[in-house]
């Protein structure tokens, strides 16, 4: 199926002018210790049901993306093993017991390369799909996202994952600053809690779309099915 | 105690502050296709005599800045299997030169993450718990963490070696220098393809008393930090 060049998507603050061919699905940090039972986000204390309800909107928006044939981006929180990509402050903040490098329920707690860190099953990318990874809770801070983005001509992103309020947040607020237009299905984004996840979408559509626009993933998915 | 190496157009570091905590030697792009027997510059049929000149004194400064504990970091140019982080002139203007980047070589994928010909060569390879920085572009810093891993080692000083002297050692020296990094090139520890180019590269950090930061051999750097 042909699409159109530009499409009008219904979205808040008004509609988003949709332009497939350079935009790309950029999907944040659906990693097996932020989602699964007995990962990390749950040990805790963190109710993972409240992000696990994206997996789904998620996995039928990809579907349908990678059916279009359009670029998808995933994006994974983590450090070097050696953990010389680590900021002290945030190394110890939270004052928890376990912290990131320590050995958690699925490996070294967000370090690169263990079970935990990976992408979950269900949303696991194809080797054509570009995996970015990030030290940070933004995706572009001290990654190679922005070279990608400009060598491929992409000019506009759909943002999911999690969680709304931290890294769907950063990068979107990173994205904006750098001329991208972004475009956030409430659905597809979830935050443990239940609060920051309405904030934080209120945040991005405020002041005219002062970040970006706002919409649910069944609006996109209808126009590529 | 200040300390400084014997170098030119001043005492490097500027403020004599040169300590293994606050040092790094990054050394750059020492890979198999760009100066490894069987890479690809070799089987294209180049002199690699330039390139494989600066080997054995990296091989001293490394046994020396090791021995005394300075920070040490690697750099590697190379790009995604996918290529998604290529940018398109540069592709075109490597095939044109029959060195396609993703294309096959004598080594693998020519440029690509994870092929033979892209890795540093054996002679240099780097040690466990020392950094290596994989780039797309001819800086090290461009699309890298390693500007995050100098801050949070609390790094200053970044003393130079590797190739191309006027390619990406210079690049990455320049863009250190806009950062703030205090910079030092190894004269004999880099190398170039062109030995006019190499002359140069080296002149242009002297002008202006020290535009891009210092120069000095590689016996003057071991005196220095091994005192």
């Amino acid at each position: 199926m042909q699409l159109p060049p530009t499409i009008p998507i219904e979205a808040e603050p008004y509609p988003f002018e949709w332009t497939p061919a350079k935009c790309a699905l950029l999907i944040i940090d659906m990693q097996r210790d932020f989602l699964e039972p007995g990962g990390f986000g749950e040990m805790l204390g963190n109710d993972v049901s409240q992000l696990r309800r994206t997996i789904e909107p998620n996995r039928r928006l990809l579907a349908a993306w990678r059916k279009a044939g359009l670029t998808v981006i995933h994006t994974r929180e983590g450090h070097r093993p050696d953990l010389t990509d680590l900021p002290p402050a945030k190394k110890i903040r939270g004052r928890g017991t376990t912290c990131i490098g320590d050995v958690g329920p699925m490996g070294r707690i967000l370090v690169r390369g263990e079970v935990g860190h990976d992408i979950i099953p269900e949303l696991y990318p194809l080797p054509s799909e570009p995996i970015i990874d990030k030290p940070g809770k933004g995706a572009f801070y001290a990654t190679d996202l922005q070279s990608i983005l400009q060598h491929q001509g992409l000019t506009q992103l759909v943002v999911t994952g999690v969680t709304t309020e931290v890294c769907v947040n950063t990068t979107v607020r990173e994205a904006n600053d750098r001329g991208y237009d972004c475009l956030v299905p409430e659905d597809c984004v979830g935050s443990y809690f239940p609060h920051f996840q309405e904030m934080g979408l209120n945040m991005i559509k405020a002041q005219g779309g002062i970040f970006g626009w706002v919409t649910h993933s069944d609006r996109l998915v209808s126009v590529l099915s | 105690m200040k300390r400084t190496v014997a170098a030119d157009p001043y005492p490097w570091p500027y403020n004599g502050d040169l300590r293994p905590e606050n040092t790094v030697v990054l050394v750059i792009d020492m890979q198999t296709d760009f100066c490894g027997v069987g890479g690809y510059v070799d089987k294209m049929g180049y002199d690699l005599s330039l390139t494989r000149a600066p080997i054995e004194p990296i091989k001293k400064v490394l046994a020396a800045a090791r021995a005394a504990g300075f920070h040490i970091m690697h750099t590697r140019e190379g790009h995604r299997p996918d290529l998604a982080d290529l940018p398109e002139n540069k592709r075109w203007r490597s095939q044109r030169i029959g060195a396609g980047i993703g294309d096959a070589g004598p080594c693998g994928r020519i440029l690509i993450r994870g092929e033979p010909g892209w890795d540093i060569i054996p002679e240099l390879a780097p040690l466990p718990g020392e950094a290596v920085i994989d780039k797309p572009g001819k800086g090290s810093f461009y699309a890298t963490d390693l500007d995050m891993l100098l801050r949070r080692r609390q790094i200053q000083n970044i003393a130079l070696a590797g190739i191309t002297t006027d390619v990406c050692v210079h690049t990455t020296m320049r863009e250190a220098n806009d950062r703030g990094y205090e910079c030092l090139m190894l004269s004999d520890c880099t190398g170039a393809t062109d030995v006019g180019n190499y002359r140069a590269a080296l002149k242009m950090i002297k002008m202006q008393g020290g535009v891009f930061g210092a120069v000095a051999d590689s016996a003057a750097f071991i005196q220095a930090i091994s005192k």
